[in-house]
């Protein structure tokens, strides 16, 4: 019975290992992502703030991805519906 | 450049300020290349579509002989956004979720009212068109709209480029901090991550279509700046205006590494007008003649004379065709 305990017990303890190296770094890289991905949002709709896209006709695929993206975005910003009257994604 | 060697290249564009006959030069080199056997396919892409009326028979956005191994094409913007919005409309086809449908349709809706983007579907329609490799033609020549329209499209592939390699390296760096993330032991299930399943196949496809597109544009742009492979013809009239508009796109087309092959002085006096009123007209043209060839003195110059008559149909077109030859042959021939 030990001897078939044993190897779970190190995989938990390794586990434990990991999680306690790992996680500090788990919110830096989280938040590292979003940033990110903010960036990517003002980057494609600078437009709307002034700064022309003259490739946006031709990146048009990407608008899926951004609804979507756009739809994560104003729920972390604490709206619960789209804040722009032209772009409603929910 | 001889005329000989501009009509070997597969891609004659010819440009220059509104009205001073650009389509009538691009329909004369049509005519002549097509004597030569060349199979020639002459592409209108001004939105006020001149071809038609000058061939003096309907052109339109399919291709329509107009002589023996000549075609003529006018892109329709209006139908190129159409069309280019169905294609995108269909490459997202299967992507979205159904939820978006109405919201999707709704963007590519304002994006066809967006301003510019009847001219970014033309251009891509222009890009497809340079790159493609069909042996139906020997050559193409686009009759190009007002120089400040072309110069945008000229520099259009090269912005592009920059936004859309910005985004798709974003998009590739969010997905690298994503997979980090998973193995330093995230949640997959985070609503914002990018490498839930679906969203990793749907970024990759979608990644794909735009680096088709941005490869389309790359190769049009590498065709564009290929000597061996493109002529560009600037026209001009020996009048002040037109004379400065061709030495701003001379100097942009330099810029951008555009190969221009000559020049085509159009609507020259000639020596047969006379008259006081012209005469005194003649000495001002004298001057302007000087300042195009202080300007442009190492680009190949041809001159058409100024005719009594407009061109209208095939009859005067190859007459104009026939002066452009002549005139190829001696610079000084003035009709």
């Amino acid at each position: 019975m030990a001897e078939s305990e044993q190897p779970s017990r190190w995989k938990r303890l390794g586990a434990l290992l990991e999680e306690f190296y790992h996680a500090p770094y788990r919110g830096a890289v989280a938040r590292m992502r979003r940033d990110e991905e903010d960036l990517f949002m003002l980057f494609v709709y600078a437009e709307m703030m002034g700064v022309p896209n003259p490739a946006g006709f031709y990146t048009l695929e990407l608008q899926p991805l951004l609804l979507e993206r756009f739809h994560d975005w104003h729920r972390r910003m604490g709206m619960d519906h789209s804040p722009l009257e032209h772009f409603r994604c929910c | 450049m001889e005329l000989g060697a501009l009509l070997d290249r597969r891609l004659i564009f010819v440009g220059g300020k509104g009205g001073v006959g650009k389509t009538t030069t691009a329909a004369a080199l049509g005519l002549l290349a097509a004597e030569r056997d060349r199979r020639a396919l002459l592409v209108s892409t001004d939105p006020a579509h001149s071809l038609g009326d000058l061939f003096d028979t309907p052109v339109g956005s399919r291709e329509r002989k107009l002589a023996d191994n000549l075609h003529g094409l006018e892109i329709d913007p209006e139908a190129a956004a159409d069309d280019y919005l169905d294609g995108v409309k269909r490459n997202l086809r299967g992507l979205v979720r159904p939820a978006l449908y109405e919201a999707v349709d709704r963007q590519m809706d304002q994006a066809r009212l967006a301003p510019g983007a009847m001219e970014a579907a033309l251009l891509e329609r222009v890009a497809a068109l340079m790159v493609e490799d069909t042996d139906r033609y020997d050559q193409v020549i686009f009759d190009t709209a007002p120089t400040g329209h072309t110069l945008r499209l000229l520099e259009l592939p090269e912005v592009m480029s920059a936004w859309t390699e910005g985004m798709l390296g974003h998009q590739q760096q969010a997905q690298h901090l994503g997979k980090l993330l998973n193995r330093l032991g995230g949640r997959g299930d985070d609503p914002a991550s990018m490498d839930s399943p679906r969203h990793d196949d749907q970024g990759g496809r979608i990644r794909e279509i735009l680096l088709a597109r941005r490869r389309l544009f790359y190769q049009a742009r590498l065709r564009l700046q290929d000597a061996a492979h493109t002529a560009f013809v600037l026209v001009l009239t020996p009048e002040r205006l037109p004379i400065l508009e061709s030495a701003k796109a001379l100097k942009i087309l330099q810029r951008f590494r555009v190969p221009v092959a000559a020049l085509v002085v159009n609507r020259v006096l000639p020596v047969e007008a006379d008259g006081a009123f012209l005469a005194d007209r003649r000495e001002q043209e004298a001057a302007h003649l000087a300042e195009i060839q202080r300007r442009f003195g190492g680009l190949t110059q041809w001159r058409l004379p100024l005719l009594s008559r407009d061109v209208q149909g095939l009859a005067a077109l190859r007459a104009v065709a026939a002066r452009l030859a002549a005139g190829a042959d001696d610079p000084n021939y003035t009709g």
